[in-house]
């Protein structure tokens, strides 16, 4: 007895309830024999005629979720916007701040910058835990019989229509971050840099001499475009005024490289001791010159970037 | 032109709550479940048997179908007869679906004055 319709019940059997199974059975067996017959009647293969019958029927595993009124989703519609939201929630911020934790934790290790190799591993890792229980608790919920009290929804829920559409919040983020973290690596190279003396203390990379004004006062420069960034963000949009600040403060902090590159003032002298490829002259003014073209560069891109953004907004 | 996976969806969408009526009404005579869908087809409402055989499981467990299994003929089969509660539970199906049709019609008529 391993006839087509054989398996096709017991492929159908095997997730229906149990106490109904035998009833069931009894039941879908008589109904293709009597759908095989009328078919046979007819002239019909009685082989040809049992395939296609069991075609008709369809995939057993389906066949046996309406048998069930199982549903056939992981998450349904009752749960699904909770699901979303509340996914996209936590995967907005959860990841970046573990990354962020470990990233500090590890250069507080003195591990410089191969932390950020982990970090971003880290972050991916936790994201995917995320997602996978998160979706896994909604899935038990929605089969579980009751429904929970979701709150209703309320037209006090209505988001205000976004002020900010030239300058988004993410991108503000990025920015105030990226700028506390070269502030906070000016001090922190001086500690802490890849390179040691033979005794092992630390070769600061950027001349120490330069702590007498110059590397204050890009500090003082980074800190106000920070809070630059922040205002603009308040402000929501650019314009021509925003862009005049923009300008002189990203002059402010360029110029001030550049100089110190091109006239040899930049790197602490004393790498020349540790890196011999750096006490050559001729090799410190390429280098000089390749981070003075660097910030040039990445200084023009950034105001025709700006200069298009305001145009667009004030057009 | 409108396209024909659209126009089958929502014929499916429109014949949808209908095959239960149809259904009880049909099995004010008891039947099975082959002849029923016979019997349904014949009259111009085609089920897939997938769709109808848990369906009929689906309203006797809710009561409005009962159930004996009738073992003289060739092979036992499970008879399905429209319960009392099945009947009345037709009735205001039946009431809802002239309401639709009356509803339809009185709209067609008010929007081609």
């Amino acid at each position: 007895m391993n006839t087509l319709t054989d398996r096709y019940l017991a492929a159908t059997l095997r997730s229906v309830p149990t106490q109904r199974r035998d009833e069931i059975a009894s039941e879908l067996r008589a109904s293709i024999e009597d759908m095989v017959e009328d078919r046979t009647g007819g002239g019909q293969d009685a082989t040809a005629a049992e395939r296609e019958v069991l075609t008709e029927l369809g995939n057993p595993d389906l066949l046996a979720a309406r048998y069930a009124d199982r549903r056939l989703q992981l998450i349904g519609p009752t749960y699904y916007l909770v699901w979303l939201r509340l996914l996209k929630l936590l995967l907005s911020f959860i990841p970046a701040l573990v990354g962020t934790i470990v990233a500090i934790v590890d250069v507080a290790d003195g591990k410089g910058f191969g932390a950020i190799g982990p970090a971003i591993v880290v972050a991916m890792q936790v994201a995917v835990q995320i997602a996978f229980w998160l979706t896994l608790t909604f899935a038990l919920i929605d089969r579980s019989q009751t429904t929970a009290g979701l709150p209703e929804w309320t037209v006090d829920q209505l988001p205000d229509v976004p002020a900010h559409r030239g300058v988004s919040l993410a991108d503000t983020i990025a920015s105030v971050a990226m700028l506390v973290l070269t502030i906070g690596y000016l001090p922190f190279q001086h500690y802490q840099s890849w390179v040691h003396e033979t005794d092992g203390r630390n070769i600061p990379i950027l001349d120490p001499a330069l702590w007498s004004f110059w590397l204050p006062a890009l500090m003082v420069v980074l800190l106000a475009t920070a809070v630059f960034e922040i205002v603009k963000y308040r402000i929501g949009h650019w314009s021509w005024r925003l862009f005049g600040v923009k300008a002189l403060l990203s002059l402010a902090f360029s110029l001030p490289l550049t100089w110190l590159a091109l006239s040899d003032r930049l790197l602490n002298p004393a790498l020349g001791d540790r890196l011999s490829w750096l006490a050559d002259g001729d090799n410190r003014n390429t280098l000089g010159a390749a981070i003075a073209v660097g910030t040039a560069v990445i200084l023009v891109w950034d105001l025709i970037d700006t200069s298009t953004k305001t145009r667009r907004r004030t057009a | 032109m409108v396209s024909e996976d659209v126009l089958r969806t929502h014929l499916q969408e429109l014949r949808r709550g209908t095959v239960v009526v149809a259904s009880l009404v049909a099995l004010r005579r008891p039947d099975y479940g082959y002849a029923l869908l016979q019997r349904l087809s014949d009259h111009g409402f085609p089920v897939d048997a997938n769709t109808l055989y848990p369906l009929l499981r689906r309203l006797e467990d809710q009561g409005l179908l009962t159930s004996e299994w009738n073992t003289e003929e060739s092979r036992p089969r499970k008879f399905y007869r429209t319960s009392d509660e099945g009947e009345s539970m037709l009735n205001r199906l039946l009431d809802d679906l002239a309401a639709v049709q009356t509803s339809i019609t009185g709209l067609i008529q008010g929007v081609d004055r």
